[in-house]
């Protein structure tokens, strides 16, 4: 009997597989397919304005195209920056800092790093990026650099005024790649999680130790306090977890008591629709704080 | 009604739960049951009747667990940042636990045959005395219960109980059992109001909220989260069964997480003795330098020392919170 349950739980974990497969299978579809419509129809749009005698892709093709292409891409960037600013306008609510939790093996840095832009381009300020291994940690200056390239294939080099602050705690602590205002890019790993509280629990019995402090003194806002950066970087308000896992993986344990956590099966290929749906998920979603 | 359900699961669910059965199952699940206002607003219903509903689903959704094997239960019963709800709703509140922790009392007989041990985590100073002497009173009788295990977060939040565990190495250090140095993520664990338990393997949260709120922060770091949109007096025996298939899958992923994690904390407890050793020998071995063997000898004997000091200081800590309990208890049979 127990071997025929151990069958049927085998059997039952490949139809959850299979399903999932054929959804996510089904989205990609999807997508590909409304894309093409979408062509089609642009096409079917331009073609009596073609006819018309305003080619305006054929001029590009035929004369002088290099002047013309860059102006092309020029407009094409601005258009699209507009855009994105104007969409994380639309929404109602927009988090002030947003987390991108990577609970895949081998990460992808050009998807994250184009994750990255386009959190910066609808208007959010911070962003956190973490995965389990620390790998981004790690390598750190391979993410930045991915960032920036696609911040100027993204944005153009206008662009240039979303600048990185580049944060990455642990051995470099003060050491920050580039240096402007806002936005700010941080890169979390596991040592910033619970190995961050118990640093500041040593620091405050140390305190206690010296005789500077009673530990009846010690209070949630004294280890908040203690917790948080310098600078005031707020709580994230949103997780985005990019993977199968449904666990938070040891992010940041103290500052994720309201965090609304949204996941996605992958970040590989993921598209700016993928991570402003998302965004409009959050923007609807309220909380009562207890009450 | 009841803590205690009887009777069996009928045959389709009985067949559904040996399947799931065969897979790894959960040691230990945490429920955030949230939705007893809404389905009281959906159904017409006054606000308290939802949380009896609520509690009713709690006592069913116990029977599901023992049924499943699934030895321990932690609910978020009661949070520290309820006391901010209307004064009648919270007077309710405190009413309904007073109410059903005496229930609680009168099945002394069933919890036993079952061998259920409660526990109850949070800061109960912050509850009326007569509530907190009940709770008392429940705590201590089913203290050596040792089959099932019921974990009731009252006047609780997860950042109160990460402080209060701060709060409690720092009187170690004032009492002179540890040294600062001594404080690591093992022993803040010991610390924490759960420290009789595992971490739980599956949390689940009802009523398509997306957070934690506060709850089990340090504990569920590792643990696999389910958001399921059921309102919990609607939580179904299907819906659990779900939300196990989900740990399931996740349950390998989840399991090397874990190991790593371990194996990181273990690295780090030997770099920070190794440190301590150091700083010893620089401050009494007049500077003269000290061959590979001592140094691992005296990195040993430190390393023994420690785990004895923390020991040491991890008992003081139950007796006083044990204490804390048959204070409270003895208090209610005095009076």
């Amino acid at each position: 009997m127990a071997l025929l349950y151990g069958l049927l739980w085998r059997l039952l974990l490949v139809l959850v597989h299979v399903n999932r497969a054929l959804i996510s299978w089904l989205r990609v579809w999807v997508k590909s397919w409304k894309g093409r419509l979408w062509e089609r129809a642009m096409a079917a749009l331009l073609l009596p304005l073609a006819l018309a005698g305003f080619p305006d892709h054929q001029r590009k093709l035929n004369h002088n195209p290099d002047a013309n292409a860059n102006s092309a891409t020029r407009n094409r960037i601005a258009s699209r920056r507009s855009r994105w600013l104007s969409d994380g306008r639309s929404l109602e609510k927009l988090p002030v800092h947003i987390g991108l939790l990577v609970a895949e093996e081998e990460p992808s840095y050009t998807d994250i790093a184009n994750l990255v832009v386009w959190c910066m381009a609808v208007g959010i300020s911070y962003v956190s990026v973490y995965d389990n291994h620390g790998i981004f940690r790690k390598n750190n200056i391979r993410l930045l650099e991915e960032i920036v390239k696609q911040q100027q294939d993204l944005l153009g080099v206008e662009g240039s005024k979303y600048n990185v602050e580049f944060l990455s705690n642990g051995s470099d602590k003060h050491q920050h790649h580039v240096v402007s205002c806002r936005p700010i890019v941080k890169v979390l790993s596991p040592e910033d999680g619970k190995q961050s509280i118990v640093q500041a629990a040593q620091q405050l019995c140390r305190s206690v130790e010296n005789k500077e402090r009673s530990s009846k003194d010690i209070s949630v806002s004294m280890l908040d306090a203690l917790l948080r950066e310098s600078k005031y970087i707020p709580d994230p308000e949103l997780v985005v977890k990019f993977g199968p896992v449904n666990s938070t993986l040891g992010f940041l344990p103290w500052h994720i008591r309201l965090t609304e956590f949204i996941s996605l099966p992958s970040h590989r290929d993921i598209s700016y629709e993928d991570l402003f749906g998302i965004l409009q998920r959050y923007g609807v979603c309220q909380q009562r704080l207890g009450q | 009604m009841s803590w205690i359900r009887e009777g069996e699961l009928n045959l389709l669910e009985k067949i559904s739960a040996n399947i799931l059965k065969a897979g790894p199952m959960p040691k230990h699940v945490a429920f955030i049951m949230d939705g007893n206002r809404r389905f009281a607003r959906k159904k017409n219903m006054e606000r308290q009747e939802g949380h009896m509903q609520g509690f009713n689903k709690l006592a069913e959704t116990l029977r599901w667990c023992k049924h499943l094997n699934i030895p321990e239960v932690t609910v978020y019963a009661f949070s520290i940042e309820n006391f901010k709800r209307t004064k009648d709703e919270v007077d309710g509140l405190m009413e309904l636990a007073k109410q059903k922790f005496e229930r609680l009392l009168e099945e002394r007989d069933n919890l036993e045959k079952y061998g259920v041990c409660i526990r109850v985590l949070g800061d109960l100073n912050m509850l009326p005395h007569d509530l907190q002497q009940i709770i008392a009173k429940a705590v201590v009788t089913t203290r050596a219960h040792n089959k099932c295990f019921l974990n009731v977060c009252f006047a609780y939040t997860s950042r109160y109980e990460i402080t209060n565990a701060v709060r409690e190495m720092a009187w170690g250090v004032e009492q002179g059992r540890i040294n600062a140095s001594d404080v690591s993520e093992a022993l803040l664990s010991e610390c924490l109001y759960s420290n009789n338990s595992p971490n739980p393997d599956l949390l689940i949260r009802t009523s398509g909220e997306v957070r934690l709120s506060d709850f089990l922060l340090w504990q569920t770091s590792h643990s696999c989260l389910v958001f399921q949109s059921v309102l919990w007096p609607e939580y179904s025996f299907w819906n659990l069964c779900e939300a196990i298939l989900q740990y399931q899958l996740s349950h390998k992923s989840i399991q090397k997480a874990r190991d790593l994690h371990r194996e990181h904390q273990t690295q780090l407890q030997l770099e920070s003795d190794r440190a301590c050793v150091e700083e010893h020998m620089q401050h009494h071995g007049n500077g003269k330098p000290v061959d590979t063997q001592r140094r691992q000898e005296a990195q040993l004997h430190y390393t023994a020392c420690r785990e004895e000091r923390v020991q040491d200081f991890i008992d003081a800590l139950k007796h006083k919170r044990d204490s804390f309990f048959t204070d409270l208890c003895s208090s209610a049979i005095s009076a």
